[in-house]
């Protein structure tokens, strides 16, 4: 029997990090006497920022993290950041294939499956937002939080004021006015509890989650072909259900937001397309920049770019 | 050898000195920060991430100079029971320990800090920051605090008094 | 390995290394060492020790502890400090033992501020107990209150951890902060009562010297000149604070500049005071933030190879009822909290202490605040917590382990009585919220 073991990034009462669990139930479920994954912990077992070195080093063998994690090692995964596919379609088109044959070549790990996408971001503000001329958005005055993942935005294109916050300050800082407005994902807002300061909700959506599994390459050769199908196959299953089961929960999310009193606000037209590209071209420029410095360089940067985007879809 | 001992003693109180610069830098870069945010200006990112990796600079520039300073707290229980010569020996064996640790740290963070720049390793934050810039300070930190807990193994002070109680 | 060999493993090390006379930060990384052998696959498990390390120091949540011990050994040195305990003492007149209350009025006020409890502690800490050494208070008059107070600062309002908690356990985050003021006001009436108590029982703890009669008009100019301003400090950056113009990790630079400036007014600033401020302020620092750098990673070996929640299951699988339950969660939290760091024990705890909680019957926020009590006891209990070593750094040279762990006993006496108090009337932490 094969015995892998995992720690993931997130607490264990978030979402995310109950997809996954559900993940290695349904693994363990399906490999019994063949493999079995041993979930060790969350950021409480290995620092959230070291998981993915200690899944390169084998200290751990599987770990289930964003990709901008360790963007630094792989600046590729900007192609799913700004992606508007989910994962069921990039299997298809060999996406997913080109980023596990990226995560093998430069960081020794095999990328096992994009959980959980299909869910975007949305700029959310305490004020109601105010436009140009243009219907584009004003961000002059709007004190906006941010994170390494949005900056290329934000800040290259939004030209916005951003102050860097980490997550578990954001509270605080919102009810002290610090910030007045925030991306997040579609979901987990209520979980933060930010709903209560934030009261409207900015579409369209953009970017994508990038959550994946990822297995030591080592560990990865030295399972049996029967554990290696189970793995994948199960990993496969749950990109799909991830997808429905994450729809779902958005819009039980944006019904509970809605009720009470959480507002929504469109950008239309030239406005919304110039937002949209905006935020896909600005993250595509930092992940071209990030790329060409490595080895290897831009070779796939195209072909990322074509598995991870439909220009058609928007 | 005078030389040599100067040297290495310049060298552990100029990183005490970076550690307490890097204080100051704390409370000017925040003070900084919070001035241009309220005067809407878009705060630099880097006065967050150095006052982030400042704590980290401070603690490990300044440690070596600690251990010198008997800053480093421990607790006398064992060596308060014991009389005068097996107390000798139990505090040098402590320290010799000490050393082992520092070693066992300098020999690891010195293998980090060579995969970090082989790697190409960079701290994602605001900015992509090498790696490496972090982990030199293992090897420099772990390696002079072996070589100050080996005055209490050798030298003629002891790293114990033999009174009860927490000590620095 | 089974959980509790590795249970036994890893607090075996740490407990036969500090009672051998290993520096805390030094032992912690041995254990470190070996724990990173055993569990994390031989010599790779060291290098993670050292990422981990790295990873537990440059967070921004640790920027505000340096700079309140600068802003109290700024404070001390420059005389500040002095002239505001000269006028206290003598506007105070005659009552034993007053600088410890004013410690409790203060930090009670200061916990408000802070949500950081080593950060208050630092603070009042490098603030308080030199001057009431120098005064002849016996130290466990100025160490005990300071240790009990920095505890308010968890449950006071605004409270960082208080906020994680209620994120982490899906608690209403409001509820969980305002269930704390009133908790947290009786804990302080508790801990001025056992000042009183300790000024009765031994009348010499507190030097009772009799102050000359003044004026008063005297008396206001005191208090204008030499109070006033002082804690004017303080007032201004909780103003500060409440507007929005720093976050509560900001106001501690916010803190030492100001008391930068009313050094500057007062002509008492000089580059000697300022080289033994920093010299001070740093000490503290390195000293703690080493232990920090040991003990995260500790805190992730005791997860990481299953000894922690193994006990945490073990504790909660056996059937009883719903007070005993309690009794055990709170034994729990208090033993991992002698080896664990905060945040870790409440990622660790509250997925399975909280569903569990439910099913007992147990109101979530009256549960959170019960858990916030045990969180902030353990913070203090010897041997390890950390605030004791905190406090070790900032007390005059001298003073023993032994005076620190009895200055703590009663104040953590004083918060088992609340949790004791809580779990009788519930009301006391639920009214309020309720509302
Ligand atoms: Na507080
Ligand atoms: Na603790």
């Amino acid at each position: 029997e094969d015995r892998i073991s995992a720690v993931h990034a997130f607490p264990e009462t978030l979402i995310y990090t109950k997809s996954f669990l559900s993940f290695v139930d349904k693994v363990n479920e399906a490999g019994k006497g063949v493999v079995q994954i041993d979930v060790r912990g969350g950021p409480e077992a290995i620092g959230m920022f070291q998981q993915p070195d200690a899944v390169r080093d084998g200290v751990v063998d599987m770990v289930y993290t964003p990709g901008s994690f360790y963007g630094g090692a792989l600046p590729e995964k900007d192609a799913m950041v700004a992606s508007n596919l989910t994962a069921v379609e990039t299997r298809e088109n060999g996406g997913i294939e080109l980023i596990d044959q990226i995560h093998q070549e430069k960081m020794g790990l095999k990328y096992l499956g994009w959980f959980d996408s299909g869910v975007c971001y949305n700029l959310w503000t305490r004020d109601e937002p105010s436009f140009d001329d243009a219907g584009n958005l004003e961000v002059e005055g709007l004190k906006l939080r941010g994170n390494n993942v949005y900056n290329a935005f934000f800040t290259n294109y939004l030209g916005a004021q951003v102050i860097d916050l980490p997550t578990g300050e954001v509270y605080s800082a919102l009810q002290r006015g610090v910030v007045d407005a925030t991306g997040w994902t579609q979901i987990g807002l209520i979980d933060l509890k930010w709903n209560e300061f934030l009261n409207y909700r900015i579409e369209p959506c953009f970017f994508s989650t990038d959550l994946g599994v990822i297995v030591n390459l080592e560990k990865w050769n030295s399972l049996s072909d029967e554990s290696k199908k189970i793995l994948q196959d199960v990993a496969i299953q749950h990109e799909k259900d991830s997808v429905e089961a994450l729809r779902a929960k958005r819009d039980e999310d944006f019904a509970a937001l809605e009720a009470s009193g959480m507002k929504v606000v469109t950008l239309e037209g030239e406005a919304k397309a110039n937002y949209l590209a905006a935020a896909r071209e600005k993250t595509w420029e930092r992940m071209k920049g990030l790329m060409a410095d490595q080895p290897g360089g831009t070779d796939n940067y195209d072909r990322l770019i074509e598995h991870f985007y439909d220009l058609d879809a928007n | 050898m005078t030389a040599i001992r100067k040297g290495y003693s310049a060298l552990l109180y100029a990183m005490a000195f970076i550690a307490g610069a890097t204080l100051v830098w704390l409370m000017v870069s925040v003070i900084l920060s919070v001035m241009m945010r309220n005067f809407g200006l878009q705060p630099f990112a880097w006065l967050f991430t150095s006052a982030e990796y400042g704590l980290f600079y401070m603690t490990m520039l300044g440690a070596p100079w600690l251990v010198r300073e008997k800053g480093h707290v421990h607790i006398e229980l064992v060596t308060s029971a014991l009389s005068e010569f097996p107390r000798r020996i139990v505090s040098r064996a402590v320290a010799l320990a000490c050393i082992a640790v520092c070693i066992i740290l300098a020999w690891k963070g010195a293998e980090l800090f060579l995969t970090n720049i082989e790697r190409g390793d960079v701290d994602t934050r605001a900015y992509y920051y090498p790696r490496w810039l972090l982990t030199v300070c293992f090897p420099l930190s772990f390696g002079l605090m072996a070589i100050e807990f080996m005055r209490f193994v050798f030298g003629s002070e002891l790293m114990h008094t033999g009174e009860a109680g927490i000590h620095e | 390995m089974e959980w509790y060999e590795a249970l036994l493993l890893l607090l075996g090390t740490i407990v036969f290394l500090m009672a051998l006379g290993m520096p805390v930060a030094l032992a912690f990384l041995a254990a470190n060492i070996i724990g990173a052998w055993v569990f994390m696959g031989g010599d790779r498990g060291v290098g993670q020790l050292l990422n981990n390390g790295l990873g537990a120091l440059t967070k921004y949540a640790l920027v505000p502890i340096p700079l309140f011990l600068l802003m109290g050994e700024i404070f001390f040195h420059t005389g500040l400090g002095g002239r505001m305990f000269n006028a206290i003492d003598r506007l105070l007149g005659r009552l034993p033992g007053r600088l410890s209350y004013v410690t409790v009025l203060g930090g009670t006020g200061f916990s408000t501020l802070s949500g950081s409890s080593m950060g208050s502690t630092a603070l009042l800490g490098s603030l308080m107990v030199p001057e009431m050494n120098r005064r002849g208070y016996k130290s466990h008059m100025s160490i005990g209150p300071i240790l009990g107070t920095g505890g308010l600062a968890i449950i006071i309002p605004p409270s960082a951890l208080a906020v994680l908690l209620a994120t982490l356990a899906q608690i209403d985050v409001g509820a969980l902060l305002i269930a704390g003021v009133i908790p947290g006001l009786i804990l302080a009436s508790f801990y001025i009562g056992t000042i009183w108590l300790q000024t009765k029982i031994d009348p010499d703890a507190a030097p009772a010297y009799d102050v000359p009669p003044m004026t008063f008009g005297q008396k206001t100019l005191l208090l204008m000149r030499d109070v006033v301003p002082m804690v004017g400090v303080m007032v201004v950056i909780v103003a500060l604070m409440i507007n929005g113009f720093v976050t509560p990790s900001e106001a501690a630079a916010f803190g030492a500049l100001g008391v930068l400036i009313l050094a500057a007014v007062f002509r008492c600033l000089t580059w000697d005071a300022l080289r033994r401020s920093i010299n001070g302020a740093l000490r503290v620092t390195l000293m703690a933030y080493l232990i920090v750098f040991g003990s995260a990673t500790f805190s992730q070996l005791l997860a990481f190879s299953g000894a922690s929640r193994g006990l945490v299951s073990w504790a909660t699988s056996f059937e009883l009822a719903p007070l005993a339950m309690l009794l055990v969660m709170f034994a729990v939290l208090l033993l991992l909290g002698m080896f664990m760091e905060q945040i870790s024990m409440m990622l660790l705890t509250v997925p399975i202490f909280f569903p569990l909680a439910q099913t007992l019957g147990f109101d979530p926020v009256w549960f959170g605040l019960i858990m916030l009590l045990a969180l902030e006891i353990s913070f203090t209990t010897p041997p390890f917590g950390l605030l004791l070593f905190v406090m070790k750094g900032v007390s005059p040279p001298g003073t023993t382990m032994r005076e620190i762990y009895t200055s703590a006993f009663p104040f953590i006496g004083c918060s088992l009585l609340l949790v004791a108090l809580l779990i009788a009337f519930p009301k006391l932490a639920l009214w309020l919220p309720y509302q």
